[in-house]
């Protein structure tokens, strides 16, 4: 078996066949693609749903035309029922959290480039990289899928709470069959993942060229490996949870119903569960798994930011400590999601703690990246503008994580618009500042093409004043007692906030506007884009040491040996002011961390 | 290329070598086995908080002989899962074979002891739902975890059968029949925990 | 390949020895099961004998003990994160029943 892989050479053979190559490929740069192309598709019925969303809590009683159309029963006449805004908001939250800000960053980039990074041919296990995304690519057509019941798609939050969660149609529209698929594609979800992450560290500790020792991976090859480790361990516990709560659905089990339970005026037949033990089991994973959406941003924003800044890091070794020590602390904090549940003071003070010492691994990141940008002759453009963008973002919505961190603030706020700010900025809206800026970074690598600068710039200046003008009333609100989940805010003490909704709904929809730049740039420079260097951004790491786009098997037969650390900025060499990885000139200030 | 494509790609020589001198296919047992570990963890403090909070908890179970006898089965395939491996080492194939399919009938007793256990329970009037001693709960925790446990015995099974005969046949080697190993022992281990907190805590005293 | 020589040196009575005591570790488990304390003391005690019987398993059948000793500290500190993360639900379970967490 080993005689034969050293014959081979290599994995598998490059394919010929149109659905070998681009379909059930084994490549792991058709299938980095590929999730990048679920993630893009994913996102846009996101943000789309999100416009409906904003609609309708600024314009209360308005017909959305056609809205009819997607939903007879739940928006007769074009306007939104309460349970249908319920509908949409959940599909949106799994949609965004799930299919783009777990996929797009970690499985998408990630799959194309932590092998290249590593200077391998390919994954170890390509048939797994293969139903790792099918598996995934299944679980989004399960999810989509319950669009067109009836009685729509599950309404219980991206969070899906017991007791709605586990007893059936009675809880509302789309908690029969709904929840069933949504648990579904959830568990088909963490499969894919498994799968990936599986490959993802085997491919990072076993297949790194020579020369390359684990410090001298690229800062984006870290981010993944941390977030496979962490993806490894969590899907695994959500995937159980998924699995019990249809159980709770289809086979008469009460896992997460308790007993006596009165729903719509009619007692529940379940017996003895706890609804508390889903919360547990939920966000045993949930809280890895906000880390598991920011942190490779966090990589490859370094990786963007070192290659505009032509500086190396104050400390890479640092950066990568932190974001280890994100990962672990990710275990320990999770039950600062159920303060409110009724908790212990003392179990509320053992998550807190946890709490507040994660944010110091988070500031020391954002520190090390502003003060190696301090000074630094920061070359602009979209790629690093995302970038800054990223920290920007990742700064605003954490710092309000200081005050939900503790119990006794967090009582107050909890479940209102300050908390749904509060994430949107630090995961959601700083993710996607890392989607973009990835994107702007490797595009030319990946297809061979420079994306428009002047679109880029714009689609950045736009989203980044939209996505503050959407996102910090947010935390206002909240403060005012704004609370989240509910479709209305036009009875009551919150009338008077109706203005800011409307604010907030109009930002929202330039915003998402905006994003259609993005769109037309990605599509028009894919075709027509200017041809790409193999190495437009003069920088070191190996994806840059290849051909453009790299060819089947990233190194044209040839095995790269790295010489140098991943970041060799602002040195003196024949080529400029870097040394590539994989260049065996010795420069005068090789200041490598040893 | 069905081989070719589960092995490392670069000639040898070419990389740092694997992380801890493990062999790539084997650290990715590993790391399944991690992932695993989490499940069962997950299904277990499931099962442990259900009962901490339920005053009435059922203990129904009267005898242990036949989870004794599953527990002794289990243990001695581990054995024998052992020999194989090293009648493998030593390159001896007929008894790897051999000793590879004794193990899955080991399995395959004990997949047979335990669905006749169930039999028995549902006979009994235990289901997901209901039992007569108790809360729903007890059935519900009992058949998941238990099936869990069964669905990964059933997957051993098939899976030493399969590098049995390819082992046998030369596609697969020693090295495979010890990853293989590491995962049969792992199934094993998880009915260490399986049987006193599912089992021997519900006994009738 | 790489431990082929070590697991031939030391021969199938190390195996045996390690299926002894697994035996007898389960054995102890059903003598534990007879005794007469209430469910949590008995509960730490099975815990207990599992863990023992689980670490030998996996030093010596799954040979993590010929492994490398960083592999080796790894697992160990993994296993024990898990069960200490299974103590995060297992403490809040009591408070179903008494409405007060951690008073059993």
């Amino acid at each position: 078996m080993h005689d034969m892989s050293v014959h081979a050479g290599q994995h598998h053979a490059p394919p010929t066949s149109f659905i070998r190559k681009h379909v059930f490929s084994l490549d792991h740069k058709v299938i980095g693609k590929q999730y990048y192309a679920l993630a893009l598709v994913a996102a846009f019925i996101g943000m789309f749903l999100s416009w409906l969303m904003r609609i309708h809590l600024a314009w209360n009683n308005a017909a959305i035309p056609g809205l009819q159309l997607l939903s007879k029963t739940g928006a007769p006449g074009g306007v939104m029922t309460p349970e249908y805004y319920l509908q949409l908001m959940t599909m949106h939250g799994t949609i965004m959290v799930f299919f783009v800000l777990t996929t797009a960053p970690f499985a998408a980039f990630g799959n194309y480039f932590l092998p290249i990074q590593v200077g391998a041919e390919d994954m170890p296990f390509p048939r797994f990289n293969m139903m790792s995304f099918w598996v995934t690519f299944t679980a989004f057509l399960v999810l989509m899928s319950s669009f067109f019941l009836g009685d729509g798609p599950t309404l219980g939050g991206w969070t899906q709470y017991a007791p709605l969660n586990a007893v059936g149609s009675v809880a509302g529209p789309g908690q029969g069959l709904g929840v069933v698929l949504w648990m579904a594609s959830i568990a088909l979800f963490c499969v894919g993942q498994l799968l990936g992450s599986l490959n993802f560290i085997t491919t990072t500790l076993d297949l790194r060229v020579k020369g390359l020792s684990l410090m001298r991976l690229p800062l984006s090859a870290w981010a993944w490996f941390i977030t496979s480790c962490m993806g490894l361990t969590a899907f695994a516990v959500l995937m159980p949870a998924c699995i019990l709560a249809i159980l709770d659905h289809v086979a008469g089990t009460s896992f997460f119903v308790a007993s006596n339970l009165v729903i719509n005026d009619q007692i529940q037949p379940h017996s003895g569960g706890s609804t508390l033990l889903w919360q547990h089991l939920f966000w045993f994973f949930g809280h890895p798994e906000v880390y598991i959406a920011i942190v490779p941003g966090m990589g490859i924003v370094s990786h963007v930011l070192l290659a505009n800044m032509r500086k190396q890091m104050l400390s890479q070794r640092t950066l990568i400590y932190s974001m280890g020590a994100l990962a672990l602390l990710s275990y320990m904090v999770y039950g600062h999601h159920m303060f409110v549940s009724g908790m212990n003071p003392y179990s509320s003070l053992a998550f807190s703690f946890p709490t507040l010492v994660i944010t110091i691994p988070s500031t020391i990141v954002v520190l090390i990246w502003t003060f190696s940008l301090y000074g630094s002759r920061l070359r602009i453009n979209s790629a690093s503008l995302f970038a800054l963008g990223f920290i920007s973002m990742f700064v605003s919505g954490g710092v309000s994580g200081f005050f939900l961190a503790q119990p006794s603030i967090d009582i107050m706020l909890h479940a209102t618009y300050f908390v749904v700010g509060h994430f949107h900025l630090v995961m959601g809206v700083a993710a996607m500042f890392g989607i973009f800026a990835g994107t702007y970074f490797w595009f030319p690598k990946m297809t061979g093409r420079m994306m428009n600068e002047t679109l880029g710039k714009a689609h950045f200046w736009l989203s980044f004043v939209g996505a503050y003008c959407i996102f910090m009333p947010f935390h206002y609100l909240g403060m005012a007692g704004n609370v989240r989940r509910y479709a209305s805010f036009v009875d009551d003490y919150l009338q008077p906030l109706i203005p800011v909704h409307r604010f907030i709904t109009v930002a929202a929809l330039c915003t998402g506007a905006a994003q259609l730049i993005f769109l037309y740039n990605l599509i028009h420079s894919r075709f027509r884009g200017e041809a790409a260097a193999d190495n437009p951004w003069e920088a070191t790491s190996l994806e840059w040491s290849t051909a453009t786009p790299p060819p089947f098997d990233n190194f044209g037969g040839k095995h790269p040996v790295v010489y140098h650390d991943p970041y060799q900025y602002g040195v003196q060499s024949s080529v400029g002011d870097y040394v590539m990885q994989a260049s065996p000139e010795q420069v005068k200030s090789d200041n490598e961390e040893k | 290329m069905s081989q070719a494509d589960l092995t490392i790609g670069h000639p040898t020589g070419q990389t740092l070598g694997p992380a801890f001198a493990i062999p790539t296919k084997k650290l990715a047992m590993w790391l399944f086995i991690i992932a695993d570990t989490m499940t069962f963890a997950a299904c277990l403090v499931a099962y442990g908080f259900l009962r901490n909070g339920t005053p009435d908890w059922p203990r129904p179970f009267h005898s242990i002989t036949n989870v004794a006898i599953m527990t002794f089965i289990l243990l001695t395939s581990s054995l024998t899962m052992l020999i194989g491996l090293r009648s493998a080492r030593a390159g001896d194939k007929a008894a790897a074979f051999r000793w590879t399919m004794i193990t899955a009938a080991l399995g395959i007793v004990f997949a047979f002891l335990h669905i006749r256990e169930w039999m028995g329970l549902i006979d009994e009037g235990m289901t997901m739902f209901k039992n007569p001693w108790g809360t729903g709960l007890f059935g519900a925790s009992f058949f998941s975890i238990t099936g869990l446990h069964l669905t990964h015995v059933t997957g051993g099974v098939i899976a030493l059968l399969v590098v049995g005969v390819r082992y046998k046949g030369g596609r697969y080697n020693a090295d495979d029949i010890e990853v293989l190993g590491l995962y049969w022992h792992f199934v094993d281990l998880v009915w260490m925990f399986v049987v006193p907190l599912v089992y021997l805590l519900n006994l009738t005293h | 390949m790489t431990t082929a020589e070590d697991h031939k040196s030391d021969g199938i009575g190390k195996d045996l020895i390690v299926y002894v005591c697994l035996l007898a570790l389960a054995g102890l488990q059903f003598v534990i099961a007879y005794q007469n304390i209430d469910a949590s003391q008995m509960f730490t005690r099975m815990l207990a004998v599992a863990c023992i019987e689980a670490g030998l398993a996996v030093l010596f059948f799954m040979h993590l003990w010929t492994e490398k000793r960083a592999f080796l500290l790894f697992v160990v500190i993994f296993t024990v994160g898990v069960l200490l993360g299974m103590q995060y639900g297992w403490t809040d379970s009591f408070r179903m029943v008494t409405g007060t967490p951690f008073a059993k």
